[in-house]
């Protein structure tokens, strides 16, 4: 049972002169392959604790709308075995949050299974603390009533059909659910959909560090080695103390330097200045970033705003319908030339023959199926791809929108056409092919609360 | 002076599923400084790149790190269907032609 009485004696207290806290972060992607080497480099510096990150709403709505892992069962249950079995031979805590991808309940309850199974075979006990991260749609409803509820950027206006909609709806926990995880004794905390920095903040705060160095770290430091010059997935230790901390990545050719640390405030953040929390907000407008060496960058300046109320980030996910794919390319010049108008023409010819309710999604890799580019290419390119989605409420529908289309986009005539053979060229049998469930992200809001540990239920168990 | 030339790094990245941004970093303070004065890089500019309203658009100068982001609107909610980029890791690409 983790002893925090215990890890404070061995650290020291605030005031007294301490030796650093060392946090290893052994992954920002949990699931994907943990770089072996570093993370045993890691645990040989004796860390105080391990934390990983295992979700992002990055990979899209599929995954919290459909309750399935992101990451494959083989590769996870490798990553987890690694960092389990670490933290116990070295008997310190393992964090992990946004277990399973989106850390909903499916999510979590898949994470812990691959967990009790690990320590069934490698004869580990411990003390398993897990905690949840749903929301019920009534408590949105109700916030939304309440117009406690505001979207982060610009979504359809939100309706409390669209929160029944959601398939499942999480909250994003703060440091406030881990804390009170860790005041269980838990050894090993496996969480729902958790914002990055808890995972690595929960234990620093309870021993008191400043806040804003303790948020500044897990910041930086749970997306791993991303940090450095040249950025990777290694693993990354963060040695805090109360005037700053060290980041030391644990692959030696990657290097945290003042400019590539202080340029991780960019990534995948709108504001790079000021990180908004469920308790709070870090400023990292006065961050200090020097060098000790070559290898390693040492941080200070950054401050903390604690919430005059707190905040949860809250993202919802719901069934759009089914999706089937029609892959097909073209190298011919008039075709090319004339791709828009043939394409609306064949949707046309498609609904008359087949009218039910589908919408199909037309892309054209070659003129701009990346992104919209504000002007045509100076030259028509030699080759095009095309990808059409269609959406309907069955599978069946999908499927027979989009065979009908290829059809007749196979063969459609138009004024100039060359090439009478088949207008396009398809790259194995059937082109079509059925793609599963669609989902759409409904909620990304966040909801002002009074109190957040209600949200945030734990679950100990002994393993 | 192309800003492909100018600049080491040109990224775009969703910051969630709403919100898009980009980050142009720069390899010292003189390109960094021309890149922060050119006009090709106003809000107003980018309306036009990106078909989006300039007042939806945020250009915000970082001068730890060289660098100068820019903050769209998605204009679809990433993962959608039709959605065409879901990590949102390719909308640099209207800024490859523009000169600074």
């Amino acid at each position: 049972m983790t002893d925090l009485g215990a890890l404070l004696d061995r650290i020291g207290r605030r005031g007294a002169r301490r030796r650093p806290l060392r946090a290893l972060a052994a992954s920002g992607q949990l699931g994907y392959g943990i770089p072996e080497k570093a993370f045993r480099v890691g645990l040989e510096h004796q860390p105080d604790f391990i934390g990983c990150d295992m979700g992002s709403v990055d990979p899209g709505p599929y995954y919290l709308g459909s309750g399935k892992m992101a990451t494959s069962p083989a590769v996870t249950r490798r990553d987890l075995h690694m960092v389990l079995t670490g933290a116990r031979h070295l008997d310190v805590p393992l964090i992990l949050g946004s277990a399973g991808t989106a850390g909903a309940l499916p999510h979590l309850e898949t994470t812990l299974d691959i967990i009790r199974t690990i320590a069934c075979e490698e004869g580990l006990h411990f003390r398993l603390a897990s905690i949840r991260a749903d929301i019920s749609g009534e408590v949105v409803k109700q916030a939304l009533r309440e117009t406690r509820l505001r979207p982060l950027g610009r979504i359809a206006e939100t309706r409390e059909a669209d929160i029944d909609a959601c398939t499942h709806i999480v909250g994003q926990m703060g440091t406030e659910a881990f804390v009170r995880a860790l005041k269980t004794g838990a050894d090993v905390i496996i969480a729902g959909r958790s914002c990055d920095t808890a995972v690595f903040a929960a234990i620093p705060q309870l021993l008191d560090y400043p806040m804003g160095l303790v948020m500044h770290m897990a910041k930086i430091i749970e997306c791993t080695s991303i940090c450095c010059t040249p950025g990777g997935r290694d693993a990354i230790l963060g040695l805090l103390d109360d005037e700053g901390f060290v980041l030391d990545s644990m692959n030696p050719s990657r290097h945290a330097t003042p400019m590539s640390v202080a340029a991780h405030s960019l990534y995948e953040q709108a504001d790079p200045f000021s990180v908004t929390e469920p308790e709070g907000t870090l400023w990292v407008d006065r961050a200090r970033y020097e060098a000790m060496d070559e290898h390693r960058t040492r941080v200070s300046g950054a401050r903390w705003q604690p919430a005059n109320r707190p905040t949860i980030k809250i993202e919802g996910s719901s069934r759009e319908g089914e999706r089937a794919v029609l892959l097909a390319g073209s190298c011919d010049p008039s075709f090319i030339a004339n791709i828009w108008t043939i394409l609306k023409d064949v949707e046309g010819i498609a609904r008359s023959i087949y009218p039910g309710e589908y919408r199909l999604h037309t892309r054209v890799y070659g003129l701009h199926g990346v992104t919209q580019w504000p002007s045509p290419p100076e030259a028509p390119p030699r080759e095009i791809f095309i990808l059409v989605e269609s959406i309907a409420q069955t599978a069946e529908e999908a499927g027979t929108a989009i065979g009908v289309f290829k059809q007749y986009l196979l063969h459609h005539g138009f004024p100039g056409r060359l090439s009478t053979g088949g207008n396009i060229a398809f790259p194995f049998t059937p082109p079509e092919l059925g793609a599963g469930t669609a989902y759409r992200f409904r909620l990304y809001h966040v909801m002002d609360t009074e109190e957040l540990a209600s949200q945030f239920p734990i679950e100990v168990e002994a393993v | 002076m192309k800003l492909t030339d100018a600049a080491r790094v040109i990224r775009s990245k969703n910051a969630g599923p709403l919100t898009l941004t980009i980050d142009l970093m720069f390899a010292d303070s003189g390109t960094y400084e021309r890149a922060l004065a050119a006009p090709s890089l106003s809000p107003q500019h980018l309306a036009t790149l990106y078909n989006q309203p300039a007042e939806s658009i945020h250009v915000i100068p970082y001068p730890a790190a060289l660098a100068i982001k820019l903050v769209l609107d998605r204009k679809i909610v990433a993962g959608s269907p039709g959605d065409s980029d879901v990590y949102g890791a390719q909308q640099h690409g209207p800024l490859l032609e523009v000169e600074i």
